[in-house]
């Protein structure tokens, strides 16, 4: 039983994206911490 | 083709980004540092971490030199599940998320990890725990050092000695200069360069060589890794998810900032930390399987991470590498330093030494003991291969895997459980230690997270059953309490 070239696919294009969405979302946490003056 | 015979990347270049990046953890560690002036800003970096730190730290530090090395090698070697598998390893974090917040109710004066096992279990109990956490600590330290050295040679050629000697001369001079504050403060960029790093490898490779070769490749030269019934993989599943909670639930690393974390983050932080971790070795393993595709000759494992980047992105690639994977080496090394100053300096030296140290002689001590630990680590890292128990990364770090899988249940019901029996707590640890270290000699290394972890559940169990030993909960809220011998 072998994982189809689809199910490959949509599994690393996946993981790629949210890895990708990652960093931008994580500044923009950082961005609404330093507003808010909660950054430690 | 690539080889390893030729470093990925010139000498030079890596010289060049080595001295820039010392330069700028150094220098942010000391800025971030500045205000320190107690024990408590030192170590817990105020206690008021905010979400996007905190998520970011917790990240940083899951991904080890192992994340972006080994992910890429276990995909090679064990297909799809090897991937998955290691992808796993973020429920640690997310399983970590609710005990974070247990804890940091039970104990919102706590420092250490040895705090809580003191206070909830007793002195016997918490002297078995810290020989447990501290060789954990201590086999992780030098695994991550040896790793800096050893990665440090393969991609750029320069010596595993010195390597090893920048990498961590730079984490402890930052760590030393800024505390948890500069440990947290650098994560967060860490965090940035690992992943956006390996984000664009993995694009590049997805544009370069595409599914449909790569698939079709390992059809015809590896079609075991593609394969969903793959024994040994599925195997590995299952002692990575041990090992990974194990690890995570008893280190001071985690207790650490469960205590800086403010209020309320910290369920928040392991939570988002884990679940945006648990791609990140499925991006950084999938371009091992591009190999057949893009026909690279593999000669060791454990670089073929590079060796793809290398050939997809040519210099380019080489240079990304190196950043991520200097990164992701800091960003664990400079934890597990600041976590373990942190336990030696509390459960050790004002636990055990000299209990009457004031909050600025505890301030002092924990920066020598950062320098102290730093040597250690050096030394051990320094005699690789000619130590007996510091044979390779993979050997050390899954002996510890007895000691941290049998710290998981003592752990757990010592935080939900009000009737858990403190010596049936020790005995977990030195029993799971013991049985399962027996069973990495006598069967092999993957079964000894799994036998420690089976060995300590079932003497935590029986004992409280027996005698069960009820505890006030209000107790752990004093962190200088006495405790029972």
């Amino acid at each position: 039983m072998t994982i189809s070239i689809t199910a490959l696919s949509v599994i690393v294009v996946l993981a790629t994206s949210v890895a990708t969405l990652t960093p931008i979302l994580l500044i923009a946490l950082f961005i609404r911490d330093w507003k808010k003056g909660c950054l430690w | 083709m690539t080889g390893l015979d030729d470093p990925i990347l010139p000498t030079s270049i890596a010289w060049g980004l080595l001295a820039a990046f010392s330069v700028l953890w150094v220098v942010l560690g000391w800025w971030l540092g500045r205000r320190n002036k107690t024990a408590e800003d030192h170590m817990l970096a105020g206690r008021n971490v905010g979400l996007a730190l905190a998520t970011a730290t917790a990240m940083a530090t899951w991904v080890t030199a192992n994340t972006t090395m080994t992910a890429p090698q276990l995909a090679l070697q064990l297909g799809v599940w090897g991937m998955l598998g290691y992808s796993l390893g973020a429920l640690g974090l997310i399983l970590f998320a609710p005990l974070a917040r247990r804890i940091r109710e039970l104990m919102p004066e706590g420092f250490t990890s040895g705090d809580f096992i003191r206070l909830r279990y007793g002195k016997f109990t918490w002297r078995v725990f810290l020989v447990v956490s501290l060789i954990y600590a201590f086999g992780w330290l030098v695994s991550m050092a040896m790793a800096g050295g050893v990665l440090i040679n393969a991609l750029a050629g320069i010596d595993y000695r010195v390597g090893m000697t920048v990498i961590l001369t730079v984490c402890v001079l930052y760590t030393l200069l800024g505390g948890l504050r500069a440990v947290i403060g650098t994560d967060f960029i860490q965090t940035v360069i690992i992943i956006a790093g390996a984000a664009f490898i993995a694009w590049l490779t997805i544009d370069k060589v595409g599914f449909e070769a790569i698939h079709f490749n390992l059809m015809e030269e590896r079609p075991e890794l593609l394969s969903l019934l793959f024994p040994a993989a599925i195997m590995f599943l299952f002692n990575n998810l041990l090992f990974g909670v194990g690890e995570i639930f008893h280190s001071n690393v985690w207790w650490s900032r469960a205590f800086a974390f403010g209020r309320n983050v910290g369920f928040r932080a392991y939570l988002f930390g884990g679940l945006l971790w648990l791609p990140i070795p499925i991006v950084a393993g999938f371009i091992a399987l591009a190999t057949p595709a893009l026909g690279i000759n593999v000669p060791a494992a454990d670089m073929v991470g590079p060796l793809v980047a290398a050939e997809v992105l040519g210099l380019t690639g080489a240079i990304v590498v190196f950043i991520v994977v200097f990164a992701a080496l800091a960003s664990s090394l400079d934890s597990l330093l600041a976590a373990t100053s942190d336990l030696v300096t509390r459960d050790i030296y004002r636990g055990h030494i000299r209990p009457q140290a004031s909050e600025q002689h505890q301030f002092h001590a924990t920066k020598v003991i950062v320098v102290l630990l730093g040597l250690l680590t050096w030394l051990a890292a320094s005699y690789r291969g000619e130590i007996p128990i510091v044979g390779s990364l993979a050997e050390l770090l899954y002996f510890t895997g007895a000691f941290v899988a049998s710290a998981i249940w003592p752990i757990v019901a010592g935080l939900y459980w009000k009737k858990a029996n403190p010596q049936g707590a020790a005995w977990s640890m030195i029993l799971g230690s013991g049985i399962g270290l027996t069973s990495y000699f006598l069967i092999g290394f993957y079964v000894a997270a799994l036998v420690g972890a089976a060995v300590s559940l079932a003497v935590m169990v029986l004992t409280t059953w027996l005698m069960p030993r009820p505890f006030d909960w209000g107790r752990l809220a004093r962190s200088d309490a006495e405790v029972p011998a």
